[in-house]
């Protein structure tokens, strides 16, 4: 018997017409770990939050078909009985925890299941000990970091003492080391301790060859689900984006096998080249260091000269920061967390002042200019495009902006919702748009101002991959046409793609800064998975199409030219 | 219900003893500012209490934290403007939409939380009556008359602008000033006047700006309070 | 400002100790500071608070109290020479003046204004030592055993409030950068982007109330009776603690019921020391109070008795 049987299930939110859920039949084995795959929209949260009885129990709204866990109705299992079988771990780690220290935090569902103190002693020994919390026992969890957050979530549900656990997009806020680390722990639960596990995720290269099995959802259905492979090669034959970029290269390219993992990716590869080039003689080749390329004063958009600066708490973010951006660069700051990165993107804005060294944006000095002049100049976008949003219509929103720097309109507003595909929304309140279609409003309200540089600040996190190539190519459009674009992102793949310059932060400094092939090729951990997959094979590559240029410029593989045409 | 009724019962039962208990003391004492201190710590727990015996869900208790966080968030970038801060309002407003229960739970838990990073001090359980009050009050000014004039409204949260200063003030006064007159209230009234007529002003100021709008909002919100199940 | 608690650890013995020990022993520092009139025995609290807070490394977060607090204490020493003019020793007599008429100021409500400002400047440290030794997480574990609604309420709101003034920040510097100036206009013009500011805030935040109820019944909240889970320690520190605040809480009863705590400022200033008894016991409450802080400077220099205690 299955753990979990979902026949002919649809839902309806309370106030929906559309089915958020429908006609969803699916069925989990005990111990194994299914992933879900599928773009925002698609249902697969509220799939999760079926599973966990939180649909219908605190969303309410209709509800048809049945659920069953161990062969028992779900809604017959009791609020109690079900919340000790099913753990949920959620996507915001901002939002889903209650109390003031870690320890208070574990204990809170312990509290809410009435058991007595002997036995939640015991458990938060137990779950504390394996998830390594023991240091933040006393910590107050509003300053713990994303990922300590995460893990505390996970930690509480654990201690719960589950026998499934749903993970709804859990690290889709957590930089790429730190979502490592949690789903290292995934597969420690699910292949060690047993546990079975329905994962919920954007970021598949990381976590695909963990699945037992994979079901892809869209529009509320799912439209596959089987064995990893199997889907992942009916998905290839389909065009769907939910492949790590190893599978996706080597379904491209039809080969026999699909490789899902870069280790089985590079054993394909060699069949495909034989004879591995030898290695170069000088293979300590040392990166070249700030390639600043002397340039005629009018083409510089903003300039750091020597910027050191330090918080008021004495924390010391920026280290003697160098840097020139020219027009029409669509330049990537890397680095880990607390490397500097948001610090400087607020130098460059304005939003800081120097504490030594100088800010120019477009020739004039940050210091001695007022935040409002910049502001027509430069275009900032924070990492949570919510809290720039608050008129009730797309337009008025642009507008705000207009009337505030004193702009006139002059068919801009227009001009802007044509180019990012807004125009349908004119008149709807951005609350009532999709997070891809509400980042694009704030996008919106600050290209009206028509800065000459825009700078972005995350804009890739918890995004799925079909809204991270529409904004993806939306930058790349706007560079073409002569803007300036400044991003941080933690998204190689997406850095790889679309930006031409790399500039690397550690610790306050730039380490690296340099073409794209130059930071990511040499890099060895921020490389992207193409890379990875490439490196010391052929040089150059950091996409899925430069790899099929490359493969197919390789005369001998005659079916990739097929494949190739076929794209 | 009746369950819920008795334990009610009991709560007022046991108030008005422990009230009734430190009376005696103060009494006894002859100490105004422990008189004072009583009254306040009464009227704290029976408020507390008649939250903690109705029945509460999830969704209310989130709705509670979060409108507390904000108002008191508000504390801060207006503490360059002396006397004006947005608490009250938030509060005022809260009761306004979400009842008395809710508006004194909003405005007693800004006060606490915001002290718990700024500093506690004598003022917090005071703050946390005042601000409670202003939420109650206008929460049970709503139950009586549900529609009254935006006029109206300006006027309560321009009113509570005086009545959170004098009830600050009466600690102050029992506790340090001698004789306990009319006239020695009135001075320190005077003494806090420009400040509560800024708060006055400031609070009217804020419903004239946002009431409306934050009233739609959170009105808008409280539908998403109830739960409900249909058969499809 | 809102980011980090007032609270910071610093590992004194004063913030490890059971809630209910360092609870009770604030309780009788304030309830003393309140109880007593006589200018000698507010000045000793004020002096003992002082030393609890040099004690409990809290100097820095002093210094704003007392800020605020001299103004105050000025306020006090001000207000009461104004409304109380039948002391016996006048020093100055105003001219007739509308409304009020004659006033006199005299030595004695001066000397009470004193003594008041003392008063105020004591419960202000009392007030300032609790917010540096108590964690907000022991102070809710006190109420969550019979108001555990209440105390989930303060303590989700502690937990939100550090991301909910991050939020104001960002949501801040995005108006900055498009155009609002917040640091001109009148009144009414910077009433008005503040309010924006709030209105951001609400919208953003709303949401992630549904989020954390969401959350929180899917960890079985509200699904029948519950525990309550305590961890915290008794050791015979909180004992000793807990015995010394008892201790100087029956002296000043004694002093009370004695009279010695009183002081009589109206109509004419009384005798300061009526009797050497009133001192000794002065001392005794004193002695009693600073015992916690003489184990707290032991406890931390002298390692025998950090395993004793």
């Amino acid at each position: 018997m299955a753990l979990f049987e979902i026949e002919n299930l649809t839902y309806f939110y309370p106030e929906c017409d559309t089915p958020a859920l429908k006609n969803i039949n699916l069925h989990i084995e005990e111990g194994e770990l299914l992933l879900i795959a599928g773009g925002s929209g698609s249902g697969k949260s509220s799939l999760a939050r079926l599973l966990a009885g939180l649909i219908p129990d605190f969303y309410g709204g209709k509800l048809a078909g049945r659920v069953l866990f161990r062969g028992k109705k779900l809604s017959e299992l009791g609020p109690r009985l079900l919340n000790t079988q099913v753990g949920i771990v959620f996507q915001d780690p901002e939002q889903q925890l209650v109390m003031t220290t870690v320890e208070a935090e574990i204990a809170f569902g312990l509290e809410n299941l009435g058991l007595p103190q002997g036995e939640m002693f015991r458990r938060l020994a137990e779950v504390m000990g394996f998830l390594g919390l023991t240091s933040l026992k006393q910590e107050f969890t509003a300053n713990l970091s994303g990922g300590q957050k995460q893990k505390v979530a996970l930690a509480s549900v654990l201690a719960m003492n589950p026998r499934v656990l749903i993970l709804d997009e859990p690290t889709s806020q957590l930089d790429p080391l730190t979502a490592d680390e949690f789903f290292n722990l995934v597969e420690r639960l699910n292949k060690e301790m047993g546990y079975t596990v329905v994962l919920i995720e954007q970021r598949l290269e990381r976590c695909f060859h963990l699945a037992d099995r994979l079901a892809i959802m869209e529009g509320g259905k799912i439209l596959r689900s089987g064995p990893v492979r199997e889907v992942a090669r009916w998905e290839a034959e389909n065009s769907l984006p939910f492949l790590p970029p190893v599978a996706k290269f080597f379904a491209m390219l039809r080969a026999p096998a699909l490789p899902l993992t870069v280790k089985e990716g590079r054993k394909e590869l060699k069949k495909l080249y034989p004879s591995p080039p030898a290695p170069e003689k000088d293979q300590a080749r040392p990166a070249r260091l700030l390639p600043v390329p002397a340039t005629r004063q009018d083409k510089r958009v903003v300039e750091a000269k020597n910027l050191w600066f330090t918080y008021p708490n004495g924390k010391e973010a920026l280290k003697g920061v160098s840097l020139r951006v020219n027009r029409g660069e669509f330049a990537v700051i890397i680095g880990e967390n607390a490397a500097g990165k948001t610090t400087l993107l607020k130098q460059l804005a304005g939003l800081l002042k120097p504490g030594r060294g100088r800010v120019l944006v477009m020739g004039k000095d940050t210091r001695t200019t007022a935040l409002p002049e910049l502001a027509r100049r430069v275009g900032y976008l924070a990492q949570n495009p919510n809290t720039c949003l608050f008129q009730d219509t797309v337009e008025a929103e642009l507008r705000f902006t207009l009337d505030n720097l004193g702009l006139e309109d002059g068919g801009v507003i227009d001009d802007v919702l044509k180019r990012l595909g807004l125009l349908p929304y004119r008149q709807t309140n951005p609350r009532d748009l999709s997070s891809g279609e509400r980042q694009r409003v704030a996008l919106a309200a600050l290209l009206v101002a028509k800065p000459a540089l825009l700078i972005l600040d995350e804009p890739t996190r918890g995004v799925d991959c079909r809204l991270k190539k529409e904004l993806g190519s939306c930058l790349a459009g706007l560079v073409r046409e002569g803007l300036t674009v400044l991003m941080v992102t933690h998204d190689m793949e997406f850095a790889a793609e679309y930006a031409k310059r790399i500039i690397m932060l550690f610790d306050g400094r730039i380490v690296s800064d340099g073409s794209k092939h130059e930071v990511l090729g040499n890099s060895l951990f921020y490389s992207p998975q193409i890379a990875r997959l490439f490196g010391g094979t052929v040089d150059g590559v950091l996409t899925v199409e430069e790899g099929l240029e490359k493969i197919s410029a390789n005369g001998e593989l005659s079916p990739c030219l097929a494949t190739k045409a076929g794209l | 219900m009746s369950g819920h009724k008795s334990r009610s019962l009991a709560v007022f039962l046991i108030t008005g003893m422990l009230v009734a208990g430190m009376l005696t003391a103060t009494i006894l004492t002859k100490s105004w500012s422990l008189f004072t201190i009583t009254i306040l710590g009464a009227a704290l727990f029976f408020f507390y209490m008649d939250f903690e015996y109705s029945p509460a869900s999830a969704r209310e208790i989130g709705l509670i934290a979060v409108l507390g966080t904000i108002a008191a968030v508000g504390r801060v970038p207006f503490s360059a403007l002396p006397g004006i801060q947005p608490v009250t309002f938030m509060v005022i407003t809260t009761g306004f939409v979400f009842g008395p229960r809710a508006g004194f739970m909003v405005g007693s838990t800004a006060a606490v939380v915001s002290n718990f990073f700024l500093g506690q001090g004598p003022w917090t359980p005071w703050q946390m009556l005042s601000w409670g009050l202003a939420g109650t009050t206008a929460g049970l000014v709503r139950n009586r008359w549900p529609r009254p004039g935006s006029a109206g409204r300006v006027l309560f949260c321009f009113a509570w602008g005086y009545l959170y200063g004098w009830i600050m003030n009466t600690w102050f006064w029992t506790a340090f000033v001698h004789p306990l007159t009319w006239k020695s209230f009135l001075a320190t009234w005077a003494a806090s006047f420009w400040f509560d007529t800024l708060h006055a002003l400031g609070n009217a100021g804020f419903y004239l700006i946002l009431g409306p709008r934050m009233i739609k909002v959170l009105a808008r919100f409280q539908k998403k309070l109830q739960v409900e199940l249909s058969d499809p | 400002m809102l980011e980090h608690l007032f609270y910071e650890d610093k590992g004194v013995l004063l913030q490890n100790l059971h809630s209910t020990a360092i609870l009770g022993y604030l309780a009788v520092f304030f309830t003393l500071a309140l109880l007593f009139s006589h200018p000698l025995y507010l000045a000793g609290i004020f002096l003992v608070g002082a030393l609890a807070v040099v004690t409990a490394e809290a100097l820095e977060k002093w210094e704003a109290y007392l800020k605020a607090g001299l103004w105050m204490a000025l306020l006090v020493m001000l207000i009461n020479p104004l409304v109380f003019h039948a002391g016996k020793t006048v020093i100055w007599r105003s001219p007739a003046l509308p409304l009020l008429g004659n006033v006199s100021i005299c030595l004695e409500a001066i000397c009470y204004g004193a003594a008041m400002g003392i008063r105020l400047l004591a419960v202000l440290t009392i007030f300032c030592l609790a917010s540096a030794v108590v964690h907000p997480d022991k102070f809710l574990s006190l109420f969550s055993r019979f108001a555990y609604k209440s105390a989930l309420v303060v303590s989700l709101a502690t937990r939100m409030l550090p991301a909910a003034a991050r939020e104001l920040a960002n949501a801040r510097e995005m108006l900055q950068l498009r155009g609002v100036d917040f640091a001109a206009g009148n009144l009414k013009e910077r009433l008005k982007k503040y309010s924006r500011l709030l209105d951001i805030l609400l919208l953003a935040s709303l949401e992630g109330a549904l989020q954390t109820a969401e959350a929180m019944q899917a960890r079985a909240f509200g699904s029948g009776p519950r525990s309550c889970y305590r961890r915290e320690l008794w050791r015979p520190r909180d004992l000793l603690c807990l015995t010394a605040g008892c201790l100087a809480l029956v002296f000043s009863c004694y002093a009370r019921v004695k009279g010695y705590g009183d002081y009589n400022y109206y109509l004419q200033l009384g005798v300061l020391v009526p009797n050497p008894a009133s001192l000794i016991l002065l001392a005794g409450i004193l002695g009693s109070l600073a015992l916690p802080l003489v184990l707290s400077w032991g406890w931390k220099h002298w390692p025998y008795l950090r395993l004793k205690i």
